[in-house]
């Protein structure tokens, strides 16, 4: 099979990865893009393109059927939130291996090791673990299904990126966000492994996927090949201000201690149900419902409405991305999430899809920087 | 007293539900007497939210006979065939922008309108903010002292719950965020400034897609003499969201987040400075319910509506100019060089 000849089907196309895997599809010249597309409001950037969006939910098998169309290709960047990834790669699987697919990209995460991944971890045969982290559960329970469906018949190849950064990367755009806000330090002195992955190295590393029969029902970790840390990807934003930010560095202790009002059952369970309706995942189901979907839209339309300062007064009252005011005498400790990022010590090794694919990173951390401050500026981060 | 205008919406989609029909319910002149859609659930999902007592109707050929004006807010390739199909009828039309997606179907509707003596108005509701009028009393009056330049900025992320989709198919959009959200901003720096002469024009639609992003440079030579102006579009970024207009002595600024007032910068004695302006009595409280009581007014007193055909065709024109002579806009984070390896795609 020539992929190039094929129609290649996307999902997730609305999003960071999907949408320049479908520029880049564009590019090479494939006769036809047919992209999932759930809420067709998310579609402006790839509506640019000469694609079919066909609307779809990753949930409901027969949509994805009629949006699967003729396609012989799967390129699966689809997520949904944490609770639907199993079920919805599993739809996506199923409505593939009846249509006859013949080649199926999967688009896993590192993280199937959780956000902090324990050492040992740097090859693809070291065990999946549970974490509690719902995104990263589920990640690794999907890889799972996808395999099963490897040994039935579906050619299935799994790509792990990391942090996947580039041009429309929130990696990208709430760090710079957060630069400018105060919002960002350095956690374990910054020397935590960043594992970037350029979304161009991803996307060449899909396209070995496809055209690699070594490939088949094999999993790899796909990375920029460069053991860049916090500090340095940070940096490198940090430095395309003027002036330039400071960043702190937190010590563990000063975490510990920030973490230390958080004791007691109430205020315990009134901060836990805040963080559960701030949540993504939460906010999606909500807007389920006609009424408060509506009524959401007029608080952030309200909100997005308001001057920075008191929006960002808003946010951190409500925890939104700023658990702390950046007060000038106040230090920004970083929330569980980030410190648990920041605190990766492993760095992947990508010698199996050297070996295997052939992959080789083109777009180096210097380049990729570059390009990204190019793309910066005209979305007028900078 | 004399009775209500009997009207019916065309189209019952996000602007409907949003804006045209509390605009309508709010208006003391206006029966609202059916709700349109070929998908009638959407209409009735309004009228039962609403507890209004209007028909929900799939064709909008029903209400010929028993309604004297139309809102056609029916998707913008639709626009065009709709209206002339209603001014036949005899009916008086408010269309949402833009009024035909061919400034040659615009002017067969602009023509009919006339011929049939019937009000043809263009849903152009930024007209109505009360920061328009404002703006142009405040050049007038020489507050800015020569005007030298323009530059209008709007973008965020695209998040119009359309009920069809249809803003992202070109053949029924008519285009992408030009002839989407840019018809109201060349309208609004039509009215203000003068005819444009001159343009240059980029957009990043990759080929047969709709353009997410646009950058236009103009001139309009008006009577404000030959003064410049930038125009930056989109659909996927966070824009400045403002016009600001560079006079000799002062900056006046109209921002999207408070569309009633104008904002003067000025330096006195070397410090920045700003005032707020805004009219102590404007009426009505929102742009798109002026836009009604102006087209009511328009069918009552037999007089030319705030936005007619005419004005649309000139938009409509420029839009085609436009797309005729588009460049791309250059995208070098997305045009690599060719891979080391064989991942060429």
């Amino acid at each position: 099979m020539n992929w190039r000849d094929q129609t290649v089907f996307v999902t997730g196309a609305t999003g960071f990865i999907g949408g320049r895997v479908c520029e880049r599809m564009m590019q090479a010249g494939v006769p036809k893009i047919r992209a999932l597309v759930h809420g067709m409001h998310r579609a402006a950037r790839i509506a640019r393109l000469p694609v079919e969006l066909c609307p779809g939910d990753l949930q409901e098998p027969e949509s994805l059927k009629n949006a699967l169309g003729d396609a012989k290709v799967v390129i699966h960047c689809g997520l949904g939130p944490a609770s639907t990834i199993v079920r919805g790669t599993e739809n996506m699987l199923a409505v593939a291996l009846d249509a006859g697919v013949q080649r199926f990209i999967h688009v896993s995460t590192a993280a199937v090791y959780g956000i902090t991944p324990p050492p040992g971890s740097e090859n693809e045969d070291a065990p999946v673990r549970r974490t509690g982290d719902p995104y990263c559960d589920n990640k690794a329970a999907a890889e799972k299904i996808v395999l099963d469906y490897g040994k039935r018949g579906l050619p299935v190849v799994i790509l792990r990126p990391s942090i996947v950064w580039g041009p429309y990367s929130a990696w990208n755009t709430r760090l710079m966000e957060d630069l400018r806000a105060g919002h960002v330090a350095f956690v374990a002195g910054g020397k935590g492994a960043c594992n970037t992955t350029y979304v161009d190295n991803l996307v060449d590393a899909m396209v070995l996927g496809l055209e690699n029969e070594g490939a088949l029902g094999q999993t790899f970790f796909i990375t920029d090949g460069e053991r860049i840390s916090w500090g340095d990807f940070i940096g490198a934003h940090a430095a395309l201000l003027n002036p330039a930010p400071a960043v702190a560095e937190v010590s563990q202790a000063e975490i510990d201690a920030s973490r230390g009002d958080r004791s007691g059952l109430l205020m315990g369970s009134v901060k836990a149900t805040a963080r559960l309706a701030r949540s993504k995942e939460f906010r999606q189901m909500l807007t389920q419902i006609p009424v408060t979907d509506v009524a959401m839209k007029k608080a952030w339309n309200w909100v997005g409405s308001l001057p920075p300062q008191k929006r960002d007064k808003l946010r951190a009252r409500f925890g939104v991305r700023c658990p702390k005011p950046a007060a000038a005498n106040v230090k920004f400790i970083p929330d569980e999430v980030t410190v648990a990022t920041q605190n990766a010590t492993v760095f992947f090794s990508i010698d199996k899809a050297r070996k295997v694919l052939g992959y080789e990173p083109r777009i180096r951390f210097l380049e990729g920087m570059r390009l990204v401050e190019q793309w910066l500026r005209f979305a007028a981060y900078l | 007293m004399t009775r209500p205008i009997r009207l019916a919406i065309l189209g019952c989609g996000a602007i409907t539900r949003n804006e045209h029909v509390p605009s309508v319910i709010a208006h003391p002149g206006v029966e609202l007497v059916a709700l349109v859609d070929a998908e009638p659930s959407r209409a009735q999902t309004i009228i039962q939210n609403r507890g209004l007592t209007s028909k929900a109707i799939a064709d909008f050929r029903e209400v010929f006979g028993r309604v004297d004006a139309v809102i056609n807010a029916l998707p913008n390739h639709i626009h065009a065939s709709s209206n002339q199909e209603c001014l036949r009828a005899g009916l008086h039309i408010l269309c949402e922008k833009p009024l035909a997606i061919t400034s040659t179907d615009a002017k067969a509707c602009a023509d009919l309108a006339e011929e049939k003596g019937l009000v043809l108005a263009v849903g152009m509701n930024r007209r109505f903010t009360a920061s328009h009028p404002l703006l142009k009393l405040v050049m007038n009056e020489g507050l800015l002292g020569t005007i030298q330049s323009s530059d209008f900025q709007y973008g965020g992320a695209f998040d119009w719950r359309s009920a069809t989709g249809f803003y992202f198919d070109r053949a029924k959009a008519g285009g992408g965020v030009l002839v989407d959200f840019g018809v109201h901003m060349l309208d609004s720096v039509l009215d203000s400034f003068g005819p444009i002469t001159a343009f240059d024009y980029q957009d990043d639609d990759w080929g047969s897609g709709v353009e997410a992003n646009l950058l236009l440079d103009v001139k309009h030579s008006g009577r404000y003499g030959d003064v410049p102006g930038h125009l930056r579009i989109s659909r996927t970024f966070a824009l400045r969201n403002s016009l600001l207009v560079q006079g000799s002595v002062a900056t006046a600024e109209i921002s999207a987040e408070n569309t009633e007032v104008v904002v003067i910068h000025r330096k006195i004695a070397g410090a920045a400075v700003s005032q707020t302006l805004q009219f102590e009595n404007f009426p009505g409280t929102t742009s798109y319910g002026r836009q009604l009581d102006d087209f009511i007014s328009s069918i009552v007193t037999h007089s030319k509506p705030e936005v007619d055909g005419r004005q649309a065709i000139q938009t409509l024109e420029l839009v085609e100019s436009c797309y005729a002579h588009k460049r791309r806009i250059p995208e070098p984070w997305a045009e690599l060089t060719p891979a080391r390896s064989g991942a060429g795609a």
